[in-house]
């Protein structure tokens, strides 16, 4: 009968072990996961999260083991009596310290990725000083303003600003950044490919930067319950090569100064 | 086991199976003060069946091939027959034929053009791509020869339903009287289609609102407004199902509002006590015999129902077919004239010239949207009176402000041609005027380029940081 409880109660930490292994490997098999990082900011980040996994996978197994093992043990013999930690000073030291030095190693080892992510004294400095886009969300799409071709963007709106809606444009290998702004409530500006996610909140502007490294279109998401609606903020990212781009941005600027007469440059220039 | 448990248990498991079946849902009817209350019950009755008939309720949706709807279309010839099921050759289909394999197939049916059964429509039990052969739900009562032609409609009604109650029901309704549960949160309040009007157009002012006009809307949504953009989420394909279905909701819309106002007439609610009063009959034999007028109306071939039907339809019909016609798309017939200081100065002076566009009376000197029409009572055409608020009303009867046009955000589209087209044709269901028969091209050109600069004009006077929203109009307004 001891036997049998051994086992009964062996089984959960078994199940549990396999499971941890299993999904420390999900990531490199692809199951779920947006794939390789489209920047490489987010392969680091990337490597961040793995560390984490790979040190919890290891504790956690490390301590299910102990468990099974201290059932196994107790099973085998009657006589072998439990002793009492309680009040063991040097076990109190083991445990606070080990935890204590993961912590601030985990602590210190991501400061600069956290740094270049979030920090903007720490942002590429092309980047930062000439935002692509503002993008403002709202209930429910995310609305975007580009300069005009050759210009700044400037913090209020200008007459030859170019308008897009859930459809960001960037540059691939070149440092971007866009300012996020929201109309209305906290929403969240979140591209998983990328591993980008900010909250764009009410009343702030707030830089982001990324350097996409492939061109495609990329998931762009609410990732902040913003109302009922908040599955309808379903945008894309695209990122494409610099020519493209600037014929991208020319074409919203044709579209934009339609009067249904075409030639568009020229309306352009009148402008100036 | 108590009571209790048992309770609990049924509640348990009611809710883990909760949102497994769709519930049926029925079309509403029209409940308003104005169109719907002052008719008589068993018009309106009427008026209930005749729509459900043509166009079925939204889970047994009716492709009534008269209107001019894309109900998604398939045609073809029948290859051989074997009981009640038709091996068939597509001569024209559409992308969506897959579809028809879905078990839940309402109204699609097949019509046959030519052949011993011309005429006659069956409905579908099944498709199967493989062989490309259709069930009937019934059997044929003379069996089709090979070679007779035959069109299949109603999956875009089917798909559009479905995609509509997903993204649009809960603003627009069930119906598309734009009373769905949260419409009650929103200002500005979402569109009732059943008018059949919709605000941005590029159609020019007596024509309805076309496809690309639409699309345009799903695909841009409406700054200003709590309508969003549906793309990228809506594929191309979705977004023409969704289109048909909300200009099929708006054709349903307007016959029961024609049928409702045609009713009214004969058949008002108080009837009965009006003419018990007047005739000293009792009412009970009044109401009988309104019964039995409507039956006649009812049955009447040539000048009862189906006539009036037929009639409004018919006018619909037309209408909603001229909006897809390129000649009703107003292009200016000048390119915009150069954007220069003299040409903002020009559209300036017109704007604010009350005998030329008159944009001032509504949009104020300074077009901030507080003319003093903004102020007055406004004359209600519907019912003869005035409103009883003060400012403007569009045609739906809510209270509306004229753009504040300080503020660069434009509810029809920012392109110099959305600005032209609006200020050329007016803004249907509102009461934005058209001004083209009084104004030159370039001249509206003019307003355009004066319109656009209005937001980046530093020398117009910015609205004070104060929130006296009410006060301060009101002033400037009646100066002029």
């Amino acid at each position: 009968m001891r036997k049998f409880w051994c086992a009964f109660f062996v089984f959960s930490p078994i199940v549990a072990i396999i499971y941890s292994i299993i999904s420390s490997m999900v990531p490199s098999l692809g199951w779920w996961f947006p794939g390789a990082s489209v920047t490489e900011l987010g392969q680091r980040i990337d490597n961040l999260f793995y560390l984490i996994l790979y040190i919890i996978t290891a504790v956690f197994i490390g301590t299910q083991v102990a468990m099974g093992y201290v059932l196994w043990r107790a099973s085998r013999s009657k006589d072998e009596r439990s002793w009492f930690s309680h009040g063991s000073h040097s076990l109190e030291v083991i445990w606070s310290v080990v935890p204590s030095v993961i912590l601030l190693f985990l602590a210190l080892y991501q400061m600069d990725v956290w740094a270049l992510f979030r920090v903007q004294a720490y942002f590429p400095k092309e980047a930062r000083e000439a935002p692509v886009a503002e993008v403002t969300a709202r209930q429910f799409e995310w609305r975007i303003r580009y300069p005009a071709p050759g210009k700044k963007l400037q913090l209020k709106p200008q007459s030859d600003d170019l308008y897009d809606v859930n459809d960001l444009h960037v540059p691939i290998n070149r440092p971007v950044m866009i300012q996020l702004r929201s109309e209305d409530v906290q929403h969240s500006f979140f591209l998983p490919h990328l591993r980008v996610k900010q909250d764009a909140v009410p009343g702030q502007i707030i830089p982001i930067w990324f350097k996409a490294e492939r061109q495609g279109i990329f998931d762009l998401t609410c990732a902040e319950l913003c109302g009922w609606g908040h599955y309808k903020m379903r945008a894309q990212l695209t990122a494409e090569r610099e020519a493209e781009y600037e014929a991208y941005l020319k074409k919203l600027q044709a579209d934009q100064n339609y009067d249904g007469h075409a030639t568009p440059s020229a309306v352009a220039k009148k402008d100036e | 086991m108590s009571a209790r448990v048992w309770r609990l248990l049924v509640m348990v498991l009611a809710s883990a199976l909760a949102g497994c079946s769709e519930d049926a849902s029925q079309m509403r009817f029209a409940q308003n003060a104005n169109i719907a209350k002052p008719v008589h019950r068993k018009a309106r009755a009427v008026v209930e069946k005749t729509l459900e008939e043509h166009f079925g309720t939204p889970l047994d949706s009716v492709a009534w091939l008269k209107l001019p709807v894309n109900y998604g279309k398939a045609e073809g010839k029948v290859k051989s027959v074997d009981g009640r099921s038709l091996t068939v050759d597509f001569t024209q289909e559409t992308s969506d034929l897959q579809s028809l394999n879905s078990p839940e197939l309402n109204h699609a049916g097949l019509l046959f053009t030519s052949g011993a059964n011309q005429g006659k429509s069956f409905l579908l039990a099944g498709y199967d791509a493989s062989d490309k052969s259709f069930e009937l739900l019934t059997t044929l009562e003379s069996t089709p020869a090979e070679g007779d032609q035959f069109v299949v409609a109603g999956q875009n009604l089917r798909h559009g339903r479905k995609l509509y109650a997903r993204h649009c029901q809960h603003c627009h309704g069930i119906n598309g009287d734009g009373d769905g549960p949260t419409a009650k949160y929103l200002n500005p309040r979402p569109r009732d289609y059943r008018l059949g009007i919709f605000k941005f157009t590029s159609t020019n002012k007596d024509t309805k609102v076309s496809r690309d006009d639409l699309k345009r809307i799903l695909s841009q949504g409406i700054p200003g407004t709590y309508m969003p953009a549906f793309v990228p989420m809506l594929k191309d394909n979705e977004l023409t199902m969704v289109i048909e279905y909300v200009r099929w909701l708006a054709m349903r819309g307007e016959l029961e509002v024609q049928l409702l106002k045609d009713l009214k007439n004969d058949y008002a609610a108080d009837r009965a006590k009006k003419e018990a009063q007047e005739t000293k009959a009792s009412t009970s034999d009044i109401e009988k015999q309104i019964a039995k007028q409507l039956e006649e109306y009812v049955a009447n071939p040539t000048e009862g129902l189906s006539a009036f039907v037929e009639n409004v339809t018919g006018d619909m019909v037309s209408a909603w077919e001229s909006a897809e016609m390129t000649d009703t798309v107003i292009m200016p017939p000048v390119p915009r004239v150069p954007d220069t200081p003299e040409s903002r100065e020009r559209g300036k002076s017109l704007f604010v010239k009350t005998d030329g566009g008159k944009c001032i009376n509504c949009h104020g000197p300074t077009g901030r949207g507080n003319g003093f029409q903004t102020e007055d009572f406004q004359k209600n055409d519907a019912t003869g009176g005035f409103y009883a608020k003060r400012g403007l009303h569009d045609s739906w009867g809510e209270p509306i402000k004229p753009r504040d046009l300080t503020r660069g955000i434009y509810r029809g589209g920012r392109r110099p041609i959305d600005i032209y087209r609006r200020i050329s044709q007016g803004i249907k269901g509102t009461p934005m005027p058209p001004v083209a028969a009084t104004v030159t091209p370039e001249q509206i050109w003019d307003l355009v380029n004066y319109v656009l600069s209005v937001p980046f004009d530093s020398a117009s006077p910015k609205p004070a940081k104060s929130n006296s929203v009410a006060g301060q109009p009101s002033e400037q307004g009646n100066a002029n």
